[in-house]
């Protein structure tokens, strides 16, 4: 069986491509192994934590994985001590902090301890407030955009669930989308 | 007995255009490179999917800082972490504005230059440009017409190869075409609105410098088809799109006749008063500091046009004290980019049943220019085309409400269709505008630093303004709903990254620098074909034009040379 590098080799190859592919691959990011309660190199337990939950209630395991099967908070963990400056790193601390504090005060508990009903319905009118009214919450629309980000960036968010296609081939403008 | 027939000083987009087309006539040529090489096989990125690509492929904000301020300022979207090797270190290659100016400039230093960074759009100039300063009397007169280079762009595209349709716009003459990437329907239906309401304006595919049906001389070369992966920034395995490096040094290289030295930066170009011809060009190796000449009986500046500018300012000689080839005081002078800053969006109903499949690279639509197509017939000199495309929103990186299996599959479900349309408009030329080398400050090697002293005038906020209420007009005649139109905002002077103008050809050596064969006035063997050549910008992307000429250069200097006359 061939495996993806070697099956993209042979399609550069059949098309009269003559570049290798000494590059493809060679930079796959190792996303450190995280445990949802451990420090990371950027976050501390309680951040872990955080990350990871409120990263699986937005993007939860479906048909396709979901954020924690990905490491989302594993891979925010390294974008945060690998590409945030200083200033970055603080207002995402301060962002999490906000978030940490609204949620407990929603679910009346530390928020990991809520039920997994609450913690959608918190989470839920959290959002809400930061999308339509509260411009206040942008820390919080970034995060959300970071784990978004990570997701689709991971081999599983992209191919499984975006449909992400190395090598389209073809420009088809004009493709119907029939209901599943 | 010189060392070449021919030195070519750089090897993008028209240096690697001048070393073909001399190659090919039987010349030893030198290419001299300032920056290191690029080998495809290890520097191109394009092979690398999402997740081989650590931190979104974001490049960490305080490198960013230290090392990439004035690029990632212009090119944002372009500096990622696949792809900074491409790009200069702002740290290592500074420059200055005067006092009250701003200037970008955007560029990479290795085999190739900018050609592999390109946004590879593709367009003729016409009469209606060459013949632009005369008609209105502005600056000096192009020394040529569309006749005259028509037959070289014909050459040039051939081999090149551009995607785009024929539309028999005067104005905006046809390429040599491979097929073009068809429009969206959202497109379709735009072009059918704008035409319509709008009978002077046309909606085209972009014409793009992207394979799409390869010739057999393009397969000859490891060129293939464009895979539609939009992956362009990063290089391109396939050698789909044109950069020098994927075809014509490469070209240049199977004649035999080609050598290539990278890491050689010119210090000056050496002139033998005596002949009143240039007889070396003198450079600094990069990463040993040792110097050196090379000799030739033909020299070609093709290092861009800033930097060709800056060459012939360092080599000062008793003849031309203010520098090479600088009788006219036109070096550095006139300097001109494009104009952005005037960009509408809406969105289209209708087609939420439609999606597309591949990247398309380099946007969708082109709407030449329209504005004094005729005569004067608005309050602003010249024109603008626009560029843009119609696209379904698609993924929107966490930036939709809601959360959990609904907030996961909005972002795969049917979406909304989002145009966009950006104005590139015509800067005129003015000698005020200028490059000049910085009076103490140099650089690592001893070279002196750029000095930019650029500002729009009059004209370009005028017509910028116009192109923003144009945009909405066209928006709103093709049924989009909420417009919106970002208060106008020119781009940086050199943001556009279609630096023209620093050694004008014209007619006169008292007020030009080349004559209408890209050959100095002044010094007969000496020929510059990059950019900086153009007497006025015109609105369209150059680099085509700068490949055209290359090549008519190249050819004329080569008779000339069997000819014993240089």
């Amino acid at each position: 069986m061939k495996t993806r590098r070697e099956f993209i080799q042979g399609l550069i190859l059949s098309v009269g491509g003559a570049a290798t592919l000494s590059a493809c691959g060679d930079n796959a990011p190792a996303v450190m192994a995280t445990a949802p309660h451990n420090p990371g190199r950027f976050y501390t337990g309680d951040e872990m934590a955080l990350v990871n939950r409120v990263s699986d209630l937005i993007i939860p395991r479906t048909e396709t994985p979901g954020a924690l099967d990905v490491n989302v908070a594993g891979y925010l963990d390294g974008l945060m001590s690998d590409w945030a400056n200083a200033d970055t790193q603080n207002a995402h601390r301060a962002a999490l902090a906000r978030l940490r504090a609204d949620l407990d005060a929603a679910v009346g508990v530390p928020f990991e301890r809520a039920t997994q009903a609450a913690a959608e319905e918190a989470l839920t009118d959290l959002d809400a407030r930061a999308f339509e009214i509260d411009h206040s919450m942008e820390g919080y629309r970034r995060f959300k955009g970071f784990i978004t980000q990570a997701y689709f960036a991971t081999e599983d968010g992209a191919v499984q669930e975006l449909k992400w296609v190395a090598l389209p081939g073809r420009w088809d403008p004009s493709v119907d989308i029939t209901p599943a | 007995m010189a060392d070449f027939d021919a030195i070519v000083v750089g090897s993008g987009m028209s240096g690697g255009m001048s070393a073909k087309e001399l190659t090919e006539r039987g010349l030893k040529v030198l290419v001299l490179e300032r920056g290191p090489e690029i080998i495809p096989e290890r520097d191109y990125t394009d092979n690398l999917n999402p997740w081989e690509k650590p931190n979104l492929d974001s490049v960490p904000q305080d490198e960013i800082a230290e090392h990439y301020p004035r690029q990632y300022g212009g090119v944002a979207y372009a500096i990622k972490e696949s792809t900074k090797h491409f790009w200069v270190k702002d740290s290592e290659h500074p420059y200055e504005e005067a006092e009250g100016t701003t200037y970008d400039w955007l560029r990479g230093y290795h085999t190739a230059g900018r050609s592999i960074m390109w946004s590879r759009q593709t367009y003729r100039l016409s009469d209606l440009d060459f013949g632009a300063n005369e008609r209105e009397g502005h600056a000096i007169d192009w020394p040529i017409r569309y006749a005259d280079i028509e037959p070289w762009y014909n050459k040039v595209e051939t081999f090149v190869g551009i995607s785009g349709s024929a539309e028999g716009l005067p104005h905006l003459p046809d390429s040599v075409f491979q097929p073009a990437f068809e429009l969206t329907d959202a497109e379709k239906s735009l072009k059918a609105s704008v035409e319509n309401s709008f009978p002077e304006r046309n909606v085209i595919p972009a014409r793009i410098a992207h394979l799409t049906d390869a010739t057999e001389e393009q397969k000859s070369l490891g060129r293939s088809n464009c895979q539609v992966r939009n992956h362009c920034h990063q290089g391109c395995s396939f050698k789909a799109y044109f950069s020098s490096l994927n075809a014509t040094l490469p070209a240049a290289e199977r004649t035999g006749n080609l050598t290539m030295v990278h890491n050689a930066i010119v210090e000056s170009i050496e002139y033998d008063a005596a002949g009143n011809r240039v007889s070396g060009v003198r450079v600094i190796d990069a990463e040993t500091n040792e110097k050196r000449t090379y000799t030739a009986k033909v020299i070609f500046l093709n290092a861009s046009t800033i930097a060709s500018a800056m060459i012939l300012l360092q080599s000062k000689s008793e003849t031309f004290p203010n520098g090479l080839a600088n009788h006219s005081d036109q070096v550095g002078r006139n300097l001109m980019d494009h104009v952005s800053g005037a960009n509408a969006t809406g969105y289209l109903s209708g087609f939420d049943n439609k999606t597309t499949f591949g990247r398309r690279p380099s946007g969708g639509i082109y709407i030449p220019r329209y504005a004094n197509l005729d005569g004067q017939d608005k309050p602003y000199r010249r024109g603008f085309g626009f560029q843009g495309g119609a696209t379904s929103v698609g993924n929107a990186g966490g930036q939709l409400p809601g959360i959990g299996r609904a907030f996961k599959e909005a972002h795969k479900l049917p979406s909304a269709w989002r145009i966009g349309i950006g104005a590139f408009g015509e800067q005129l030329s003015n000698p005020e505008n200028r490059v000049t080398l910085h009076a103490s400050k140099r650089d690592k090697w001893g070279n002196p630093i750029a000095l930019f002293n650029v500002k729009y005038g009059d004209n370009e906020y005028k017509m910028l303004e116009e192109a923003s209420k144009d945009a909405v007009a066209m928006l709103e005649a093709a049924g989009c709903t909420n417009i919106t139109a970002t208060p106008v905002n020119l781009t940086k002077p050199g943001n556009r990254i279609h630096e023209m103008g620093s050694a004008r050809m014209g007619r006169d050596r008292d007020t030009s620098v080349l004559n209408g064969w890209c050959q100095a006035h002044d010094v007969p063997n000496l020929f510059i074909t990059d950019g900086s050549f153009m007497t006025s910008a015109a609105c369209q992307n150059p680099s085509l034009t700068y490949m055209a000429f290359s090549a008519r250069a190249a050819h004329y200097a080569a008779d000339l040379i069997e000819q014993g006359v240089i």
